[in-house]
């Protein structure tokens, strides 16, 4: 995250949007949503310096109920929208949204690449373990068993391990989060956006209406912030046991950081040295230097 | 127009390509106009391959299925290619003690072939020189078959070697040997070429993918991503080798959907961004150019067409996804596709598709062919102050950003549909790029007015472009591309042609040939494909004794938008879908067949009727009506 800071920071009110919720009541999104506001205005980020980037879900009714610039595009495909507009300009802060259907499902081939590419952007997943939106699916994440829409005998498949998952593809940031808890996430989005690579966080959230396994009440009595219990970010042994150990209690918090990974912009040779953005080189170029080799 | 043919056939993997190569830049650095056009197979190593060069001392960009010299690196080409040579032609081969089969035997007497051995083994062992050095030897030969000056060939080799002194001198005697070689039977070969034209000697030789790549970049594209499918690989390719001087974000995606959505987040973001792809890797993309025509995000597509369905032929050409790209996406939404059809458009379109996705905020589809990305062009160089950047109604400035409003996103009310557009990072009111149907805010807004309405802002662009777009490009025989005075006078037109792509430059030259330059054949040549202007089309058809459409596809798509577009019926067609273009030959032999029979195939409005025949490359075949 490289914006200016401004001399006037930004008011909360600056996110209001006029637009109604239409979530359900006790759903996960409203806690996720007051969270990532609090985030940006504590990091001093007003709505025009921002982009938020949203998947297709319950998660993605939020796109007009908050301020900032935004976008709200094809179910699974928001990490590669998202990564293509900060390459294009680093200087803007871009954080994805994205459900865990469209996560571990449709668009799982986008997770692992921009996991592996450490694009510099936040991403922050919506996991309420199956497919609101579309009534009560079950998801890769769903556990195995539980009858679903779709799936009355429950899912034959097996739930996806997905933090053992994210830990195979080395990622350089993870978090976890509970969308009951608003200060804890509100932590974890300021790390997530300042981090250097490809911040991948977790936001366990209640699913009122579909999901009656993991519900508020079951998440409530087991989170617990592993950072304030002595978690060292680094340890990256810890962070994979304490991610992957969600039975009696469910670890959250900044479970992995390291910042020594330079990210896939840092990486890209030709942009070494620059400080202009692809967006604001654009303009005609005189391309004679490039064709002298073809006569 | 005098031309001469060379053929190199021989395995993939065999050099091929750098004997053609090397060849081509020789001659038109001698003052000749050369066409290179390349076959090979979907392999690496091996197969049958071929690189041919077309010559003259006037402008040449086609090529003849009948060859003047044939260089044969194994016996293959010797089974397979004997019949494409000319009368008194030459083929050149290294297979020691071949015995041609008693056809060609036959075929040697009665077009006085002249065979040439050359015993590449025995003077690479001599010269203690690796195997891959056999393509010098015999460039050398050919270099001498044309009379040219055998220092132009060394300078040329030696571009390429200067930093390696002890490959350099290798080379340098294997230029000499090759040069010198006089064969022992036939003597000294020559093959006359006409008398160079300097004009082209500063000319480029570029293909297709680095014409487009270079216009891509003039027209101030700063990241690129895109996957790997041919024909639209050799571009990315281009675009990645020149990423340390452009300074260019270059992207290979894990599949075209990621390209496709990289290039759209960097769009929106406000760079200019493109990708390229094959129609395989379209048919992924093409969810997200629904997505970019409801979020109104200007967007650039290059689909580099082979023949499908499914992989199909991935190294061969053709013209049959003209309707996908006019049609492909869920949704009713304006979109612009466009056609290269040679290195000089391939330029030149680049800037204008860039300028014409900001001014509409539409998608803009640019068809190439693997004709066209592969085949090599004898260019002149690009003109660069021609080209304007027009980034539409993009705001910039800081007082006018302040005074917007979110709602002016997308003003349904907005002039012609096209409404400002502004970017993150702006100290302005924000607004959502939103997928599902919203607002002027972008904002969801499911109520029948709001949906009416931006409907009809989206589509008023539609009318606008159309309303904006050039009408076909009309060429004559023998008269370039102006009208000349029996246009102007309103006489008959014999023959209409009508085509797209790659036919372009076939036609021309079609047109200029003795047979057909007096006669009274008028070219009408599309590049903007969608939306179709057919006011031109029309008054001309009306004129006209005969009207032939012309298309690499089995369906002849344009046909069918002509058709769908005005009701004008074209029965008449000259279509070929076997992963060969036009050749030069073949094409003349098939217009000329329209004069002889000129009664038969008067347009007819809305007839049914299409007859079509399939044409077996190289050997020109018959058309119907």
């Amino acid at each position: 995250m490289n914006t200016t800071l401004q001399t006037t920071p930004p008011g909360l009110s600056e996110y209001y949007s006029e637009t109604k919720c239409t979530w359900c009541d006790g759903c996960g999104d409203y806690g996720i949503w007051t969270a990532v506001k609090c985030a940006l205005v504590e990091l001093n980020l007003h709505p025009w310096q921002v982009c938020l980037c949203y998947d297709v879900g319950c998660h993605g009714n939020g796109s007009d109920k908050i301020q900032g610039y935004r976008f709200h595009g094809l179910h699974g495909r928001v990490i590669p929208f998202a990564a293509g507009a900060k390459l294009a300009n680093m200087k803007v802060p871009v954080i994805a949204f994205g459900g865990d259907g469209a996560t571990f499902s449709e668009g799982i081939g986008h997770l692992v690449h921009g996991l592996r590419s450490n694009y510099p952007i936040t991403f922050v997943l919506h996991n309420n373990a199956n497919y609101g939106l579309t009534t009560g699916q079950a998801s890769s994440l769903t556990w195995q068993g539980q009858p679903m829409n779709t799936s009355p005998n429950g899912i034959p498949e097996r739930t996806l391990a997905s933090m053992d998952f994210i830990f195979s593809l080395e990622p350089t940031f993870v978090a976890r989060g509970f969308s009951g808890d608003i200060k804890l996430m509100t932590r974890i989005l300021k790390a997530a956006i300042q981090h250097r690579g490809f911040a991948f966080v977790d936001m366990l959230q209640a699913c009122p209406t579909y999901n009656h396994f993991a519900t508020h009440e079951y998440l409530l009595e087991r989170y617990f912030d592993a950072n304030a219990d002595g978690h060292d970010p680094s340890d990256l042994q810890q962070a994979k046991t304490l991610a992957a150990q969600v039975q009696d209690r469910i670890a959250c918090g900044i479970l992995y950081q390291r910042e020594d990974i330079p990210d896939f912009y840092e990486r890209l040779t030709p942009r070494r040295g620059l400080e202009t953005t692809c967006v604001e080189e654009v303009r005609k170029y005189d391309v004679s230097e490039y064709w002298r080799e073809l006569v | 127009m005098p031309r001469i043919s060379v053929k190199i056939v021989g395995a993939s993997g065999q050099g091929i390509n750098s004997i053609g190569a090397i060849v081509a830049k020789g001659l038109k650095r001698s003052g000749y106009c050369v066409f290179g056009y390349r076959e090979y197979p979907d392999l690496i190593k091996g197969g049958h391959a071929s690189y041919q060069l077309d010559v003259s001392n006037e402008r040449v960009r086609s090529t003849e299925t009948k060859v003047n010299v044939l260089v044969a690196l194994n016996h293959h080409g010797l089974e397979l290619n004997m019949e494409e040579l000319k009368e008194s032609g030459i083929a050149l081969h290294v297979t020691p003690g071949w015995q041609f089969p008693e056809r060609h035997q036959k075929l040697i007497k009665e077009r006085s072939l002249r065979v040439i051995y050359f015993p590449v083994d025995d003077v690479l062992t001599r010269l203690g020189a690796k195997a891959i050095l056999s393509n010098v030897l015999l460039t050398a030969f050919v270099w001498s078959m044309f009379d040219q000056d055998v220092d132009a060939l060394k300078s040329l080799v030696g571009e390429k070697f200067a930093q390696k002194k002890a490959l350099l001198e290798l080379n340098m005697r294997c230029i000499d040997e090759g040069y010198s070689f006089v064969d022992p039977e036939e003597g000294k070969i020559s093959v006359a070429l006409p008398s160079p034209n300097k004009e082209f000697s500063s000319h480029l030789l570029v293909t297709g993918s680095q014409a487009m790549g270079l216009g891509a970049i003039h027209a101030g594209v700063r990241l690129y991503a895109g996957y790997p499918m041919t024909p639209s690989s050799p571009l990315l390719s281009f675009i990645a080798g020149l990423e340390d001087k452009t300074h260019m974000v270059v992207k290979q995606a894990e599949d075209e959907i990621t390209a496709a959505q990289i290039v759209s987040g960097a769009m929106y973001m406000g760079t200019r961004a493109l990708t390229a792809t094959s129609g395989g890797g379209f048919d992924l993309m093409s969810e997200t150019v629904s997505l970019n025509a409801m979020i109104e995000n200007p967007t650039v597509f290059v689909l580099a067409q082979r023949p499908g369905p499914a992989t199909g032929l991935p190294t061969w050409t053709a013209q049959g996804d003209l309707l996908q790209a006019v049609n492909t996406s869920h949704g009713e939404f304006a979109r612009c596709v466009l056609s290269v059809s040679n290195s000089q458009d391939a330029f030149d379109l680049m800037p204008v598709a860039f300028n014409l996705a900001e001014q509409y905020q539409i998608s803009v589809i640019v068809l190439t062919e693997k004709q066209i990305a592969e085949a090599l062009y004898t260019q002149e160089p690009y003109d660069l102050e021609k080209a304007e950047i027009h980034r539409g109604k993009l705001v910039t400035d800081p007082e006018k950003l302040k005074a917007l409003k979110s709602s002016d996103r997308y003003d349904p009310n907005a002039e012609g549909g096209i409404s400002p557009r502004w970017l993150s990072g702006s100290d302005a009111a924000t607004y959502c790029a939103q997928g599902e149907e919203h607002d002027s805010m972008g904002i969801v807004d499911e109520t029948w007015g709001n949906i009416k309405s931006q409907m009809e802002k989206r589509m008023r662009k539609f009318h606008r472009l159309k309303a904006g777009l050039p009408e076909p490009r009309l060429g004559v025989a023998s008269h370039g591309e102006k009208n000349t005075a029996w246009m102007d006078e309103g006489d008959e037109i014999e023959l209409l042609v009508i085509g797209w792509g790659s036919t372009h430059d076939v036609i021309q030259d079609v047109m200029c040939s003795e047979e057909l330059r007096e006669r009274k054949i008028a070219y009408l040549h599309y590049t903007y494909l969608w939306p179709l202007c057919t006011q031109d089309l029309q008054k001309l058809a009306k004129r006209s004794q005969r009207i032939v459409l012309v298309e690499q596809n089995y369906q002849g798509q344009l046909g069918m938008l002509i058709r769908m577009e005005c009701g004008l019926d074209i029965p008449d067609k000259i279509l070929k879908y076997d992963g060969r273009p036009f050749f030069y030959d073949e094409l003349l032999s098939l217009l000329l067949e329209k004069f002889v029979d000129t009664t038969k195939g008067r347009r007819v409005f809305a007839s049914t009727s299409t007859k079509e025949k399939n044409f077996r490359g190289p050997e020109p075949a018959g058309s119907s009506s």
